[in-house]
């Protein structure tokens, strides 16, 4: 028995790599993507920065215009993703549930588009508070 | 002296005489005979840093010495300086085939230091996660045993099918290598109708490919040329110097920690352990084969009678401290027996966490079975051991190449919980 019967088979078949750029490569919905704090929710307790396995989190300041009632230290989490591992340990420690979840995967971003900040303080703006 | 010296007779010039005349000693000269080959640290045998010095006589092998420390990162001195559960995530980065059994055996003693018993569905759910690992870490050694071979389309084709099984994971779990799945007290995701059946519409078309794929490796003759009467070890060998695993159920030892322990659920899913007895290469990989069969048929049956119940825990309830004690646990990892032994103070970070991987064992002990095989069979028997090299590496820097030197005092005194 050989191999022979098995790869003249596959002369004939399609590739079954998946040309990346032009074709999306699938994804699970609940894959552990890139995640960022909702900063509705989130009231900068700081617990997900203590309970990183890799210290990607760090603990801003939030902009001076924005006042948060349910957030009174004025903190926020922003996570380095080149240090993240995507545990999900700041989600599921999360006391208020602030984290939103994606599946998104592809972290390499030419703007601003893709960064925790950027993305944590979007949340705010769509709710126009 | 494992160095075979040819010796000649020549003549040493000493220098002139005052007469003027050449002065001639006659002297021995000793010239060995054995080469040195190093194969690694970096060489394309070798998926990992590892330094085997071959001294051959000829073709033939005549010792071999074995010499680590290339993938060191003081994972065990981590341990000590983070809580116990970063710990869960820092044990699953040590191995990253292997990452499910090392999450599982270091959840399952901090379970043991804080007196927690997770629910029967969490326990199924953690064999189901283990056992797709040891197809996929099956998988990806007999592909590589391929490889080096110069067998590159089986290699091919085997990486393709092994997808299947990656996609499993990334359904069960949420992440297509690292799993990040196992909690103190449970599991973090569960599985609903849904993922059930497509996990299980996966494994169902892995089960021909692996079955093709067995009965290839016992009947190509390209692979059985090369792996039959290769690395034969016989059963004195595996006790003599405490091989393990795979390794040793290929010499006719039946040593599986899954059988003798039970932990998890393995007490409650039927499967059986797979020996063979000829001792060599070949009987090693389809050792393999035959496991991955057997995991399959593990993963549909859990699959099919997983109890109902909570398996998710909630992560937020579990007490930051724990009390002080110790705990001991092992596992069957995919390449053999792993242990965890954890020291904890009463503190949040435990004092000591010790790791013994089952390739520590396996490439360690090994150069005696190199001995009399051609420096052509030398990287086919190491990668029938199944070399776990980041797995492994455990010991302690004590100095580095600067003129900087640090004190096992120093780094004992560091921090500890």
């Amino acid at each position: 028995m050989s191999l022979w019967r098995e790869i003249l088979k596959n002369v004939f078949k399609k590739p079954v790599t998946i040309e990346y750029p032009k074709v999306e490569t699938p994804i699970e919905i609940d894959f552990r993507g890139l995640q960022y704090a909702d900063l509705n929710k989130c009231n900068g307790c700081t617990l997900c920065a203590l309970e990183c396995p890799s210290k990607a989190i760090e603990m801003r300041k939030l902009p001076e215009n924005v006042k948060l009632k349910h957030n009174p230290r004025g903190l926020y989490p922003v996570i380095n993703y080149p240090s993240c591992v995507f545990c999900y340990r700041c989600v599921t420690i999360c006391p208020v549930n602030a984290y939103v979840t994606t599946n998104e995967y592809r972290l390499a971003t030419e703007t601003e588009k893709l960064l925790s900040d950027t993305l944590s303080l979007k949340t705010l703006k769509s709710e126009g508070s | 002296m494992f160095q075979k010296m040819l010796r000649i007779k020549a003549f040493t010039h000493l220098g002139k005489m005052q007469s003027g005349e050449m002065h001639l000693t006659e002297a021995v000269l000793e010239i060995p005979i054995s080469l040195e080959v190093p194969i690694g640290p970096q060489h394309p045998a070798l998926h990992e840093p590892l330094m085997l010095k071959v001294y051959a006589d000829g073709e033939e092998v005549v010792k071999v010495e074995i010499n680590t420390g290339y993938n060191h990162r003081g994972v065990e001195k981590l341990f000590e300086m983070n809580n116990f559960y970063k710990g869960v995530f820092i044990s699953a980065r040590i191995c990253g085939i292997c990452n499910t059994v090392h999450a599982d055996t270091y959840v399952r003693g901090i379970e043991q230091l804080l007196g927690l018993e997770p629910s029967s569905r969490a326990r199924y759910l953690r064999v189901l996660a283990m056992e797709l690992e040891r197809i996929h870490s099956h998988m990806i050694i007999n592909a590589i045993m391929a490889e080096i071979l110069g067998y590159d389309t089986l290699f091919m084709l085997i990486m393709r099918d092994r997808e299947y099984v990656m996609k499993a994971k990334e359904i069960l779990t949420g992440g297509r290598v690292i799993a990040d799945y196992f909690m103190p007290g449970g599991v973090r995701r569960d599985v609903d109708d849904i993922k059930r059946n497509r996990i299980l519409d996966l494994l169902k078309k892995t089960r021909p490919r692996l079955e093709y794929y067995r009965k290839l490796f016992e009947t190509d003759p390209t692979i059985t040329n090369r792996l039959i009467d290769v690395g034969v070890l016989r059963p004195r060998d595996i006790t003599l110097h405490g091989l393990v695993g795979p390794v040793a159920r290929g010499s006719g030892i039946k040593t599986d920690a899954r059988v003798e322990d039970r932990y998890d659920a393995y007490g409650e899913i039927d499967f059986n352990m797979v020996v063979h007895v000829e001792g060599d290469s070949l009987a090693r990989m389809l050792v393999r084969w035959d496991e991955a069969l057997e995991s399959l048929k593990m993963c549909e049956y859990i699959l099919t009678h997983l109890p109902e119940g909570q398996a998710v825990v909630d992560e937020r309830k579990l007490p930051r401290v724990l009390p002080p004690g110790e705990a001991f646990t092992r596992c069957e990892a995919p390449r053999g027996e792993l242990t965890y032994y954890i020291i904890g103070s009463g503190r949040d970070r435990p004092y000591r966490v010790k790791v013994r991987t089952p390739s520590f064992h396996n490439i360690i002990n090994s150069g005696f079975s190199y001995l009399g095989y051609s420096i052509a069979d030398v990287p086919v028997i190491l990668v029938s051991y199944d070399p776990c090299i980041s797995c492994m590496e455990r010991a302690i820097l004590i100095k580095d190449g600067e003129k900087k030197y640090i004190r096992l005092r120093d780094i004992a005194n560091m921090k500890r919980g």
